[in-house]
């Protein structure tokens, strides 16, 4: 393992960077909330951490923390400015937010270090460090996916109103989506720079908002384990496309859109297709078998509810 | 006064852009992120012609024109059509066409990357020369006033196709309320296809002009141009032609005072900047109507 580790340490660095990256623009996706302010917590991430361990000194954990606290800070204010906007004028909002943080990282002066940079930032903050905030982060991540807060989400996504008629508060759940990208934002910008030690205004441009859509999209936007899948695809894809060599643009931009168009949900929402196939399959035999409903997962979502409604009534009707 | 025919003619490249987004954008609910490698691989294909054979400007405009046409009618076939057949709800579909683009963007983009090394290309073996007009103390490029006669014309031609015609009414109809204009009998394809079309030309005609009036641009001038062009789009109000001549002008001319008064390092953020307020202050724009969702 450690050996694996030496030998690919940039890789595996740059999977769990990549894949907490993901995971901010992913977790308001989920809720409904079409933002890529991700992009731009995560250049507040990086220059801030870079500038308090410059000028303070200050331990890799603790800067970590503080960037994704003020990052998370900057999300919420910037949610409670642009929330009542609507599905695409949002994303535009936070389009412009991303590309005014790096205006300012460009004209921060001596702060930022202009169109060169931080460089330098060098720390205890190392490889280990990174994946365990990494999976820490998942973990938090994953929470959200099961159980209540999971069902709740969805109903924020898929119907609004309906969250609402019955006591969801849509609004603070947006607001809560906002915060969460700009602390993963932040985090994740935040590590870059204490791994790599450098940061420059290139470096957090509009080029990010496209690699962690990119991961979303191909991986599957609906799980956490959508971003890991996409993380690792397109991180350790281009040491596979090494053959291609400078076409590999293209071919990103070609898995983009393919994805778009005919996986919207991505590898991820294939295997959950693949799933819910086999289960009815499974469930059709222990049906003709036993005439009794034996089936313990509960259906959860409307599809669900209305596949399972199908399949009894192709029940009652063979009998 | 000088830099007033300066930020005309931007404002002019902006108009052209921005009126064909606007327009697909508008009716058929088409964000189309690859507006702006239409727009510069339709100059890049221009440019690679031109190296056969010393081509008249008017070829090169009409080169422009017809590749931008191409191009969005491919993309809207091999790619939006799809996405639309089969998405599951407006909002999924919407998503998911912003996001095909920006993939579908990136391919153009890397082809001329690959050829020009990610330099600029400019149309240097064109008889057309560049000339400049001088009265009194002002002078403007030939070039220039052409952008800016065209995007008077274009633009006003446009909005009374909107208006008048009964194309342009069924597409507006489609803007409103897609199935109950499917439902009158309006042909959602035919005009969608048609809107695109359009759309790809004026993006390569504003591709043609510019690098005529620029000397070069660089594969990557397609993206900066998108953004403004939302700016300028979302300061108008989408959908509406006004909105665009309106936003273009104020886009540009709030660019030349900051890059006039400034070092000029801060002449990106003015755009995102204006999205910003605007957003917050306006969020259907200068021109736009209140949009009426029932759910």
């Amino acid at each position: 393992m450690s050996d694996f580790l030496d030998a690919n340490a940039v890789l595996v660095q740059a999977t769990f960077i990549g894949l907490v990256l993901a995971l901010s623009v992913q977790v308001p996706l989920r809720m409904g909330v079409f933002s890529f302010a991700g992009a731009g917590s995560y250049g507040i991430g990086a220059y801030l951490a870079g500038i308090v361990t410059l000028r303070y000194e200050t331990p890799g954990l603790l800067s970590v923390l503080i960037a994704a606290a003020v990052a998370a800070v900057v999300g919420l204010l910037l949610g409670l400015v642009i929330a009542r906007l609507a599905g695409l004028y949002l994303a535009m909002a936070t389009v412009a937010f991303d590309l005014i943080i790096s205006v300012i990282a460009i004209n921060g002066g001596d702060l930022t270090g202009g169109p060169t940079g931080l460089y330098g930032v060098i720390t205890d903050f190392g490889t280990l460090q990174l994946i365990g905030v990494s999976i820490a982060v998942l973990v938090l991540v994953a929470l959200s996916e099961v159980g209540r807060t999971r069902r709740r989400v969805d109903a924020v996504r898929d119907d609004p109103e309906l969250a609402a008629s019955v006591g969801i508060s849509v609004r603070r759940y947006r607001l809560v989506a906002f915060a969460a990208s700009g602390a993963l934002g932040g985090a994740a910008g935040a590590m870059n720079i204490l791994i790599r030690s450098t940061v420059t205004p290139m470096d957090i441009g509009f080029g990010l908002i496209v690699l962690a859509l990119t991961m979303i999209i191909v991986g599957g936007a609906r799980s956490w384990k959508g971003a890991v899948l996409g993380a690792l695809i397109f991180t350790w894809l281009p040491e596979v496309l090494n053959a291609v060599g400078e076409w590999q643009p293209l071919i990103y931009g070609l898995i983009v859109a393919l994805a778009a168009i005919f996986l919207p949900r991505g590898i991820h929402g294939l295997f959950v297709d693949a799933q819910r196939a086999l289960q009815r399959r499974r469930r059709r035999a222990a049906t003709s078998e036993v005439a009794s409903v034996g089936d313990d997962d509960a259906p959860d979502t409307d599809s669900e509810v209305i596949e399972t409604l199908k399949e009894s009534s192709e029940v009652e009707a063979t009998k | 006064m000088q830099e007033l025919i300066g930020a005309l003619s931007l404002a002019s490249i902006y108009v052209l852009f921005a009126l064909g987004m606007s327009l697909t954008w508008g009716t058929i609910d088409i964000l189309n992120f690859a507006h702006g490698s239409i727009f510069m691989f339709s100059s890049f294909t221009a440019y690679l012609l031109l190296q056969r054979a010393p081509l008249p400007f008017l070829v090169m405009v009409l080169i422009g024109i017809v590749v931008g046409a191409l191009l969005s009618l491919l993309i809207q076939v091999l790619a939006f059509e799809q996405i639309l057949k089969r998405a599951k709800d407006k909002r999924s579909a919407e998503m998911q066409i912003l996001i095909g683009g920006i993939g579908i963007a990136i391919v153009p983009l890397s082809i001329a990357q690959y050829y020009t090394k990610s330099t600029p290309f400019g149309f240097e073996g064109s008889p057309f020369e560049v000339t400049k007009l001088t009265f009194g103390n002002y002078w403007i490029t030939n070039v220039q006033l052409m952008t800016i006669v065209l995007a008077a014309v274009l633009g006003v031609a446009t909005s009374l196709w909107l208006r008048r015609s009964r194309q342009g009414l069924a597409l507006r109809a489609i803007g409103v309320d897609s199935e109950v204009a499917s439902i009158m009998g309006v042909d959602r394809r035919r005009l969608a296809l048609g809107a695109m079309a359009v759309s790809g030309a004026l993006a390569g005609l504003a591709g043609i002009l510019l690098t005529y009036s620029l000397g070069a641009i660089t594969p990557e001038s397609g993206d900066t141009l998108l953004v403004k062009a939302f700016a300028a789009i979302i300061l108008g109000g989408v959908g509406s032609t006004a909105g665009v001549y309106a936003g273009s002008f104020l886009l540009a001319a709030a660019e030349t005072v900051v890059l006039t008064q400034t070092n000029g390092l801060w002449v990106d953020a003015v755009s995102f900047g204006l999205i910003f307020l605007v957003l917050l202050v306006r969020p259907s724009g200068l021109f736009g109507r209140k949009e009426v969702r029932r759910t």
